[in-house]
């Protein structure tokens, strides 16, 4: 050799990779320069974060409720979970039944792709903005939120829920079609039960982003509940405080949530 | 009296073709195996019978009714008469093993009785007597994925045998396991061909399984068959033009004569 080392490379530059390298150029450059353009109507950063900060503290800090008390309280945040628990028990329901028309092992190619394309068009519009859709029906309130958010799950179940049914049912369905069982029998007999857990994951998984919707359907669509009085604590009253003590209840309800799905999963794991 | 017959049977997929102008015949209680290599046409000429794939042209006649004329009422009722076990099994993971047996008995079943599940006492006990028969009475309430894997494909065959079949179709039933369940599943169909009666149509890799257990061999090469005679026929020559190799290259003992 007269180079001396030569770099043995891992990976060869690809169109699609130089691609990626550009656009992630791009997008930096794009944020470097839009920090520096941003217009700060004279606000000098200074006393503004020190300002930031002082009432950041308030409100983590020094937390109280105000306006209600914490049998109110607990009512709105059960207010909020039976929003989230209703609308993803009745996208699920809905989705179960349609999933098997949407899966491709289980349907005409025709009608799978007619439902995919449907729900990845309802999927592609979020939530709050179905909730907006229907209130012009609706009104604005908690029909709006439960038929815009209902609607949502349902899109996005019945793309998890096809999906596992394609990715598990694929050797059973064929075993039963071979032994002369309907399409009905084998859907209820081998696809539901063989993709149990996911269906199961899913489920919860979507429950947990239903939660967080419904706190904000409860202060954008007056869709009552615990999103609803942290709208009135911050946008009415502007009580910092209260606003620290309703997002520490809405993250203790979240955390409550997560250690919920991970003994669900660790449960499921052992049982696979 | 032949309970199988297939003439002049060709499957087109665009435009390869994996079955050309093949015909034979299976007689009941026959135990008859294809050998070939990967992708010679052995799973497609099996799954042309019960049409789980579709033939292009040829007859097949199954215990006197003509498969491809049947409608999809007809054609299920003609394959609740034909079992099938598959190399992976294809068993329900999460269901008991008495569960997936019942599922045998699905094309029999109204589809409100099937959807849930719903089995008479004699459907049940047929069950659990073909379970015993089979050395699984004690896993009976165990979940499939509890099970290993000579023991699910013994599932696999009392699912095939709760359908009452006449004719049992065989996926390379023992190529995921190893040796000694290989043995157990193997003398399992072959007492079953022996004792019930019930013809069994294999898929093998393994030509002296095949020669072991066989009445007759069917040799297939590029969608055709090229050797069709009883076991102690196959010559080593003849396993070297199956297989498309050297006759040196291949593990196998020709029977004296």
């Amino acid at each position: 050799m007269t180079t001396g080392r030569d770099r043995i490379r891992l990976r060869k530059p690809t169109a699609s990779s130089v691609a990626l390298d550009l656009t992630f150029l791009a997008l930096v450059g794009l944020s470097v320069f839009g920090f520096f353009a941003i217009d700060t109507k004279g606000l000098k950063t200074g006393p503004a974060a020190a300002k930031l900060l002082s009432d950041l503290v308030k409100m983590f800090a020094h937390p109280v409720a105000k306006h209600f008390s914490l049998a109110e309280a607990i009512w709105a945040m059960l207010l909020t979970l039976g929003l989230a628990f209703l609308t993803t028990l009745l996208g699920a329901f809905l989705a179960i039944i349609l999933s098997s028309f949407a899966a491709k092992n289980l349907s005409k190619p025709a009608v799978s792709n007619a439902l995919k394309l449907l729900v990845a068009f309802v999927r592609a519009v979020p939530t709050i903005l179905w909730v907006l859709i229907f209130a012009i029906g609706a009104g604005l309130g908690s029909v709006a939120a439960v038929v815009g958010m209902t609607f949502h799950s349902f899109a996005y179940l019945l793309k998890a829920y096809s999906e596992s049914f394609e990715e598990v049912g694929g050797d059973v369905v064929e075993a039963l079609k071979a032994s002369g069982a309907n399409w009905t029998q084998i859907v209820c007999q081998a696809v539901v039960p063989s993709s149990m857990s996911y269906i199961v994951s899913w489920t919860f998984m979507r429950f947990e982003i239903n939660f967080a919707n419904a706190v904000a359907m409860g202060a954008a669509a007056g869709a009552g509940g615990i999103g609803y009085e942290l709208f009135m604590a911050s946008g009415f009253y502007f009580n910092i405080g209260e606003v620290g003590f309703i997002t520490y209840l809405i993250l203790f309800v979240a955390i409550l949530l997560e250690l919920g799905a991970m003994r669900l999963k660790a449960r499921q794991h052992v049982q696979r | 009296m032949a309970i199988l017959t297939i003439k002049s049977l060709t499957k087109y997929y665009k435009d390869l073709r994996a079955l050309s102008e093949v015909s034979l015949k299976v007689k009941a209680g026959e135990f008859v195996t294809v050998i070939g290599r990967s992708g010679a046409g052995k799973s497609t000429l099996l799954r042309c019978v019960n049409r789980m794939i579709e033939p292009s042209s040829g007859l097949i006649e199954f215990d006197g009714i003509d498969m491809r004329s049947l409608g999809r009422r007809d054609l299920r009722k003609a394959r609740t008469r034909i079992g099938m076990i598959f190399q992976h099994f294809n068993l329900v993971p999460r269901q008991t093993v008495i569960e997936n047996v019942l599922h045998g008995r699905l094309g029999y079943k109204s589809t409100l009785q099937g959807s849930f599940g719903i089995y008479s006492d004699e459907e049940k006990s047929h069950a659990v007597d073909v379970l015993a028969r089979l050395g699984l009475a004690e896993q009976m309430h165990k979940r499939c994925d509890q099970l290993s894997g000579g023991q699910k494909q013994r599932v696999g065959i009392a699912r095939s045998l709760v359908q009452d079949p006449r004719l049992i179709l065989c996926d390379e039933p023992i190529a995921s396991l190893d040796p000694s369940s290989a043995k157990t599943i193997m003398d399992h169909l072959h007492r079953i061909s022996r004792d019930m009666k019930i013809t069994i149509l294999m898929n093998l890799h393994q030509v002296d399984v095949a020669i072991k257990y066989s009445d007759r061999i069917i040799g297939i090469r590029e969608g055709g068959i090229v050797f069709d005679d009883e076991p102690r026929r196959l010559k080593k020559k003849i396993v070297a033009e199956i297989y498309g190799s050297d006759a040196d290259d291949i593990l196998f003992e020709e029977s004296p004569e």
